[in-house]
Order: structure tokens, then C-alpha cells, then sequence
């Protein structure tokens, strides 16, 4: 079976470095974008199994991107998890309202994301 | 098991509150992940939940409540971010604030399968979210008197933690 393939995205290199270490454990092909804008490239270029995308970023936020990934035919059904701060509860709410599928907070549990990466591609 | 299934619009389902009201402005606070909350005072909690799952307790003589809001149906060491641990925790936290543990009622909210093709599989995280938070209240004989739980979207619960009313809606895809 080919490796599954996460795009992950976030606009600070300590965060990326952090979070692609975690998911390199469990063998996954990885791709990355430093930005909402560069997450759509990537996204509809790579065609990744699920997307994990920060909120706040440069250019394009996750929100749009994903308001965007979910508007496109050939990304839409391609899981969004985003990262979010925690006790941030608005920001939360309005990441479901742009279409993701669930959430992780910062700081980056592993043990959580791995399960939410794995459930949300079906491979349990 | 089974995670029950949304039956009829969404919206109709969830709007009405389950319990009565706040009549005063009850304080207000947000429930982050991995969490819990417990009080006897006027506190209206909200959290959003996707795959997790929140288990609202609450002893309506003694008017004491709380919340959890776990992510994982089970790990170690025990914390409220693990739902094997998270009840016991809670139960804990209310009793300690007044409650009386044969008084306790439990609503089960969140647990929600984003994947339509994975949905009808009863072992997606949030299916198994579900089903240790009713193992968990089961074990500890406290009655679950309301749950909204699985389907396909992300969840905004409020839980007024003296009385038990919840009010939980869907959170649609805006724009």
C-alpha cells in the first residue's frame, strides 16, 4: 500500500519542524506550504489524504484556505484539521463554520494529533 | 454499540433548551480541550466540540455541576483529556462541590465522524469517544438523561452547570 500523504501547513518553521517530526514517526509522505495561499497550490497539485493547517498565517488565513480547499471540486473532500490556540473558542467555532472537519490546540499533543491524523484517514 | 443518529433537521432537533433556563446573566466561560469544569455558582460553560466528546454532570437539588471535554477514549496518566479518566475526574470534582453521587444525572454531547464513508464505522475516534464516556457513566450508575452524539458536523454546546440545561447546535459550513 502506497504511504498516505499529509500536507501540513503553517507559517512558522518551529511549528512545521515540530509537527512533521511527530507524523514522520508513523511513516507518512509529507508536503508542506508556509501559507494559506501556498497551501492551495500544494493542496490541488499533491492531491494529499488530509490537510493540517495552522489558523493564523500570512497571505491567506486557514480559514480561507480551507473555506476555499472545501469550494474546490478536486480538494473538497480531502479532510482539514486545523491547528488552533487553545482557549481560543471563537476561533474554533468559525474553523467548523469554514468547513474543517475537526481540530488540534497548541501546544501539539502527540499522541492526539496522531490519533485525530489517523481516524480522520480511515486507517485504524 | 451505536452512535445514534441525527434524526430530522438538525436545527429543529437541537434549538429548543432541554432543561429550564437561566433567568439571570450567568457568568460565562470557555471550556478548552483536555479540560474540565466544575461549580456550584451561575456559570454557563461552552465548548466546541468534532471528534471529542463532552460529558455534562450535574445534581439538580444540590445545584452543582460540571463538564469534561476529552479528545481520546483512553491513555495514561490519568487527565481530562483521556475519557477512561475523564468521568472519574469529573464525578470527583462535583462531588467535592456538594453533589451527591445518587443524585447525578449525565448528558453525553460531541463524538461527531466527519467522514461520510467512515461513518457507519462504530470504531471512528469519535464513536469510541462516545461509547467510554456511557461505559464510564454506566459503571458509576449515573443515568444518562440526554445525548446528542455522532453525525458529521462540528458541535457548540453551552451547559449551565446549576441546572443542566444544555443547548447544543450544529455548527454549519458558512460562506
Amino acid at each position: 500500500m502506497s504511504k498516505k500523504k499529509i500536507l501540513v501547513v503553517d507559517d512558522s518553521r518551529t511549528a512545521l519542524f515540530m509537527v512533521t517530526t511527530i507524523l514522520r514517526k508513523e511513516r507518512y509522505e509529507l508536503v508542506t506550504a508556509s501559507d494559506g495561499e501556498q497551501a492551495l497550490e500544494v493542496a490541488a497539485a499533491e492531491l494529499p489524504d488530509l490537510i493540517l493547517m495552522d489558523v493564523i498565517m500570512p497571505r491567506k488565513t486557514g480559514f480561507e484556505a480551507c473555506r476555499e480547499l472545501k469550494r474546490r471540486e478536486d480538494t473538497k473532500s480531502i479532510p482539514v484539521i486545523l491547528v488552533t490556540t487553545r482557549g481560543e473558542g471563537e476561533n474554533v467555532e468559525a474553523g467548523f463554520q469554514s468547513g474543517c472537519n475537526d481540530y488540534v490546540t497548541k501546544p501539539i499533543n502527540a499522541q492526539e494529533l496522531l490519533t485525530k491524523v489517523r481516524d480522520h484517514m480511515g486507517a485504524r | 454499540m451505536s452512535v445514534s443518529a441525527p434524526v430530522g433537521p438538525a436545527a429543529h432537533r437541537l434549538s429548543a433548551p432541554d432543561g429550564p433556563g437561566p433567568t439571570s446573566a450567568p457568568a460565562r466561560v470557555y471550556l478548552a480541550p483536555g479540560r474540565l469544569y466544575a461549580s456550584g455558582e451561575d456559570v454557563q460553560v461552552t465548548t466546541i466540540l468534532g471528534s471529542c466528546v463532552a460529558v455534562c454532570l450535574w445534581d439538580a437539588r444540590a445545584e452543582v455541576g460540571g463538564i469534561n471535554h476529552f479528545l481520546l477514549p483512553s491513555g495514561s496518566p490519568a487527565s481530562p483529556r483521556f475519557g477512561d479518566s475523564a468521568v472519574a475526574l469529573l464525578i470527583g470534582q462535583v462531588l467535592e462541590r456538594g453533589a451527591r453521587r445518587g443524585r447525578l444525572a449525565a448528558k453525553v454531547f460531541g463524538g461527531a465522524c466527519v467522514l461520510e464513508a467512515f461513518r457507519a464505522d462504530t470504531w471512528s475516534l469519535g464513536a469510541r469517544n462516545v461509547e467510554i464516556a456511557r461505559e464510564q457513566l454506566a459503571a458509576a450508575a449515573i443515568p444518562v438523561v440526554g445525548e446528542d452524539v455522532g453525525g458529521d458536523r462540528g458541535r457548540r454546546l453551552v451547559f449551565h452547570v446549576r441546572t443542566g440545561a444544555a443547548w447544543v447546535r450544529p455548527i454549519e459550513m458558512k460562506g
